[in-house]
């Protein structure tokens, strides 16, 4: 659904992005992950045709961004960390306007997508007076309103309390069920991208250093918390085993590797095995052994 | 009709900030004094004596059409231009500065239509704010002198003179005057919205539109430049009071607004060029 080949960009000299690629296929929540100035910004203004590419492009349903950037986004809906509206205006104005940019204003429909994002009662008041998540909602209400089939959203959570990140989390979990959304997800809150997404990418220095699965990139490396000694002769079985030693007490396994054979060599040569216990690995800590410049699992 | 209601809400917006209506307010201020300034017997004295010299009536011109005129003569280039560049200035240079572009790029829109839409309604509030001035001028001067009496026109530095004694005819003249002035006020606008187009703040794209300006109606004074006066722009904006003439030189005025079109739309394009060639980041 959208595709991004071989996108590379410089500002002033300094790269940006180098060689990004990615695709996000109909249906899926795909995250786009990295620190601040990793590229994730730059992706996204490149998909919206914001940013230039140096070379590279970037398709959706098939259309070119940078040749056929109007039908394109024809399908696109995009929600901004601090969407800046014109806050002189009403919520209702904002909509008209930004509609009057896509296809037009229709104000059933309008209605409808502000009764769902919860802002009728002040729908009608200026934005300066607005929360931080009434902005969030608002900016919910416009994305949806060109009935989009994909959604672009860049770090649209930051700011919320507890409260209104889940609320938005599900609403989008919901409309991905509802209407089969593609959505691209960029943020660094891992937990979130945890909980909505089906693939990520991670960006380091505007490079793709991994993509993968949510769920394969915590299994693929099993990692085990171990009270083993003595420690030296273990470390000796471990490696046999074609296992790693993390750190004392902590080892891993090559994915697909059964840990009991391991045990029994430890018991059968005369280590005490005290405790053998997989870790599950969280999102955070596969994101900063990568991030680090660990051997990424692909 | 989608572009309508692109031009609708740009309207809109452009309507709804306070720095909008300064110009107007201003405008209205300067336009009651100017009217009390009419009433003081020192300037009506004044104004007798410039009559009478070139042997016209007193209480055939001393009037709304005569005040009018004045108004709009001293104060739409050197007041107007303020709120003119002020205005087309911040059109897209404060929308990129509050971030609200990034909203607008996430919508279909192409920058090269966006722009035609802005210029559009910078060209509206710029045609609509001279109308104003002469509209609310005029009412003023109703106010102060009533509305009967002819149309007394002196403008020595593009030399001319004339005088309508009816009432009609000088109110023609200076309605198409209102329109020549708007075109002539379109320029500024040009270049406050090219600045605007450039990564710029937008109170930088106002100073430099009126530091051009006002450089370039300096050196026109200067009697070096006399041969060369044509070639500047507040020289061909002042062609307007040709519509003045008795009998109006179409060429002359066909020539200085080609001109001034001409450079308007170079200004858009440049503009256009910039904006095109951005990257609209965070």
């Amino acid at each position: 659904m959208l595709i991004a080949t071989h996108l590379h960009k410089s500002f002033g000299g300094k790269p940006a992005l180098h060689d990004v690629s990615f695709e996000v296929k109909r249906g899926e929540i795909y995250g786009l992950l990295g620190h601040n100035g990793a590229g994730k910004s730059t992706s996204l203004g490149i998909i919206l045709g914001m940013v230039m590419p140096d070379s590279g492009d970037v398709s959706i349903d098939g259309l070119s961004i940078l040749s056929h950037r109007s039908q394109a986004l024809r399908k696109v809906g995009a929600i901004f960390e601090a969407p800046a509206f014109f806050d002189y205006l009403s919520g209702w104005e904002n909509l008209r306007i930004l509609m009057s940019y896509s296809n037009g204003f229709d104000a059933k429909a309008a209605r409808a997508v502000v009764d769902r994002v919860g802002l009728s009662k002040r729908i009608h008041s200026k934005v300066r007076t607005y929360s931080h998540g009434m902005r969030q909602r608002l900016a919910l209400a416009q994305a949806l309103l060109p009935e989009p089939e994909v959604l672009l959203l860049d770090e649209p959570t930051d700011g919320l309390d507890p409260e209104g990140i889940k609320w938005f989390r599900d609403f989008i979990l919901n409309l991905r069920d509802e209407r089969g959304l593609t959505v691209l997800f960029n943020s660094h809150l891992l937990a979130e991208v945890e909980l909505m997404c089906d693939r990520v990418a991670i960006l380091r220095e505007g490079k793709r250093v991994f993509e993968g699965s949510v769920s394969g990139l915590q299994d693929d490396t099993p990692m085990f918390e171990v009270d083993l000694e003595p420690w030296g002769m273990a470390c000796g079985l471990i490696h046999s085993a074609g296992g790693q030693v993390l750190a004392t007490g902590r080892i891993s396994l090559p994915a697909g590797v059964d840990p009991a054979p391991l045990i029994e060599a430890c018991v059968r040569s005369g280590v005490k095995v005290r405790a053998f216990a997989p870790i599950r690995r969280s999102l955070e800590d596969v994101y900063m052994e990568i991030l680090n410049g660990a051997p990424s699992p692909n | 009709m989608l572009f309508y209601h692109q031009l609708l809400g740009e309207l809109r917006k452009l309507f709804a900030r306070p720095r909008t209506w300064m110009g107007y307010g201003a405008f209205f201020a300067m336009e009651f004094l100017i009217t009390v300034v009419y009433k003081l017997e020192g300037s009506q004295r004044l104004m007798r004596g410039i009559l009478v010299r070139n042997g016209l009536d007193f209480g055939s011109y001393y009037s709304s059409l005569t005040i009018t005129f004045t108004i709009m003569l001293f104060s739409m280039v050197l007041l107007g231009s303020i709120y003119f560049a002020l205005v087309a200035g911040d059109i897209v240079a404060k929308e990129h500065e509050d971030g609200n572009l990034r909203l607008v790029f996430s919508r279909p829109i192409s920058r090269l239509r966006l722009l035609v839409v802005k210029y559009t309604a910078v060209s509206i509030y710029t045609i609509s704010f001279v109308f104003f001035v002469g509209v609310t001028g005029y009412a003023m001067a109703v106010i102060a002198v009533g509305w009967e009496g002819g149309l007394f026109v002196m403008e020595p530095k593009m030399k001319v003179f004339a005088a309508y004694p009816d009432w009609s005819e000088g109110a023609g003249r200076l309605l198409m005057a209102a329109g020549g002035i708007g075109l002539s006020m379109l320029t500024i606008s040009s270049i406050a919205f090219m600045f605007s187009c450039l990564k710029i703040k937008p109170a930088a794209a106002t100073i430099i539109t009126l530091t051009i300006l006002f450089v370039d109606m300096i050196l026109q004074g200067f009697p070096f430049f006399k041969p060369y006066e044509s070639f500047f722009i507040t020289w061909r904006m002042s062609a307007w009071v040709f519509i003045m003439e008795p009998n109006i030189s179409w060429p002359k005025i066909i020539e200085a607004y080609a001109f001034l079109i001409g450079l308007d739309l170079s200004l858009f394009t440049l503009g256009w060029l910039a904006f095109q060639t951005r990257d609209f980041k965070t």
